[in-house]
């Protein structure tokens, strides 16, 4: 198999968004024919090449695989249906999407991919109320699906609903509680909310999880500290920092200290590998 | 009055740090000189493109930066912010409060929201919308940017672009793909040999533009 569709196939499997990379690689694959070496995967290729062609806007490009990918699998494949309608969506038409992707939920309301697309469309278009009122209309039904779960925590955060955002993370991380990211995910709101002694604990289990994890180490340091910083002054009288935020479940002193030097250490091997810039720059934002 | 400038490296840096991430919401902060009453900003540092709504990762990198331009006689007093909807042009309500935590520490702090219609091929105009702080709100300029040469607005501020090449400059890097020359906090974050505060190798690359 090619260098090319080695790495076509590394970029579907991590999920990112790349486009112009995708179509870089991939013109030379469709120009020589030679994208047939990817044998039975060479249809996985064709839709990772029509959705990067969507995002660049080459629609031309995007029309000729997708007409590749109808000869194969024909009028009744689902999967290809909903490309018709990003193309209406991505040639800004999408009055027809939605057309295409209610007719398509008509003859089956479980169609996921219908579904999701409409959900997306309607976010796209600013209704985003619309597109949450959906997506916990899927997620009635669609319970175990926590990528759509982490997808309404996404709408949550986007309206600035940090508490819904959080009950949603929750249910993505009892379905996947091994998962780094997503007790990062809420590390995060957890902080933004105010909750500190949440945000403490779930930083400890994303650097529990993912070792020298920059961002979880960052955050227990940035935490303990702040948690140390108003439970000293409360405790003396002198009442600091805002009233919302809540330290009452965190560990005690002695703890949070050595939790805050433990994240020093880390951090300072993490960054010993960077250059003296940012080694600095670490140094100096440790001193705070 | 005070007048504010925007030199194509800070506005250059910001349009390329949001054509790396196109899809996305991203956001910076920008970094200026103050000489007479005069704010130029010289320097952008692009902070992250996802959870930008989530304020963690934003303390750190704010106080990192904060530290940084003091080191070269700057001040952090612009906070940039590019919305995944490509329509709005009116700072969110985190955004708001984002630039507020900005404008405690100096007050001359002005928000840019990015105006994307402004970034189509055939535009000439500044693609940067200032927000002038006037508690508790922050109010849109709509009309700065030289359209009329001088800013409306309570607190009475201009804007203009350094000189007139700047949006052309900044057009040719984008059509250049420079923007795989611009490292956000966030990216710093998985790869902590990337140097978000500074990118030299863009600043490089936009002054031989």
């Amino acid at each position: 198999m090619s260098s090319s569709l080695k790495l076509l196939g590394e970029i579907r499997q991590s999920s990112e968004r790349r486009p112009f990379e995708v179509l870089k690689l991939a013109e030379p694959l469709l120009n020589k024919g030679s994208i047939t070496q990817a044998g039975d995967e060479v249809w996985l290729v064709y839709e990772q090449v029509f959705l990067a062609a969507v995002d660049e806007g080459q629609i031309d490009v995007a029309k000729a695989v997708l007409e590749i990918l109808h000869n194969r699998f024909g009028e009744e494949s689902q999967r290809v249906k909903r490309l018709y309608g990003l193309v209406s969506e991505a040639t800004g038409h999408p009055e027809d999407a939605k057309k295409l992707y209610d007719d398509m939920l008509e003859k089956d309301a479980t169609n996921v991919l219908a579904n999701k697309r409409l959900i997306t469309l309607l976010k796209s278009q600013g209704q985003y109320v619309q597109a949450i009122q959906e997506l916990v209309s899927y997620l009635d039904t669609h319970g175990n699906d926590f990528e759509a779960w982490l997808e309404l925590t996404h709408l949550y955060l986007d309206q600035h609903l940090y508490s819904q955002a959080a009950f949603c993370i929750e249910e993505v991380i009892l379905q996947q509680p091994a998962n780094h990211y997503f007790h990062l995910c809420y590390a995060e709101i957890s902080y933004t909310m105010g909750n500190l002694d949440v945000a403490l604990k779930e930083y400890l289990r994303v650097v529990e999880l993912s070792t020298d994890n920059l961002r979880g180490f960052y955050g227990v340091k940035l935490t303990a500290d702040r948690i140390l910083d108003i439970t000293s002054s409360r405790g003396s009288g002198k009442s600091k920092g805002p009233s919302h935020l809540k330290v009452e479940n965190a560990p005690q002193k002695a703890m949070l200290e050595r939790l805050s030097q433990l994240a020093t250490e880390r951090l300072l091997a993490i960054y010993s590998g960077s250059s003296d810039a940012m080694k600095k720059t670490l140094e100096e934002w440790l001193k705070l | 009055m005070t007048e504010y400038t925007v030199s194509v490296q800070a506005y250059a840096k910001a349009v390329l740090h949001c054509a790396k991430h196109p899809w996305a919401t991203v956001h910076g902060l920008l970094l200026a000189e103050k000489k007479e009453g005069k704010i130029r900003f010289v320097d952008a540092v692009p902070l992250a493109h996802n959870w930008t709504n989530l304020t963690a990762m934003f303390d750190v990198a704010l106080q990192q930066a904060q530290q940084y331009a003091k080191t070269k006689g700057l001040s952090v007093c612009g906070y940039y912010v590019a919305y995944e909807d490509t329509k709005a042009t009116q700072l969110s309500a985190s955004g708001a409060l984002l630039a507020k935590t900005l404008v405690e520490a100096d007050e001359s702090t002005v928000a840019f929201v990015v105006d994307a219609k402004k970034l189509t091929p055939g535009s000439s105009a500044a693609a940067f919308v200032p927000h002038v702080y006037a508690e508790p709100q922050w109010k849109e300029q709509s009309s700065a940017f030289g359209e009329s040469g001088k800013g409306s607005g309570t607190k009475g501020a201009s804007f203009v672009l350094e000189n007139n090449r700047v949006v052309a400059v900044t057009r040719k890097l984008v059509d250049e793909r420079a923007e795989v020359w611009v490292h956000d906090f966030d990216e710093h974050l998985d790869d902590v040999s990337l140097d978000w505060l500074q990118n030299q190798a863009l600043s490089e690359r936009i002054r031989t533009t």
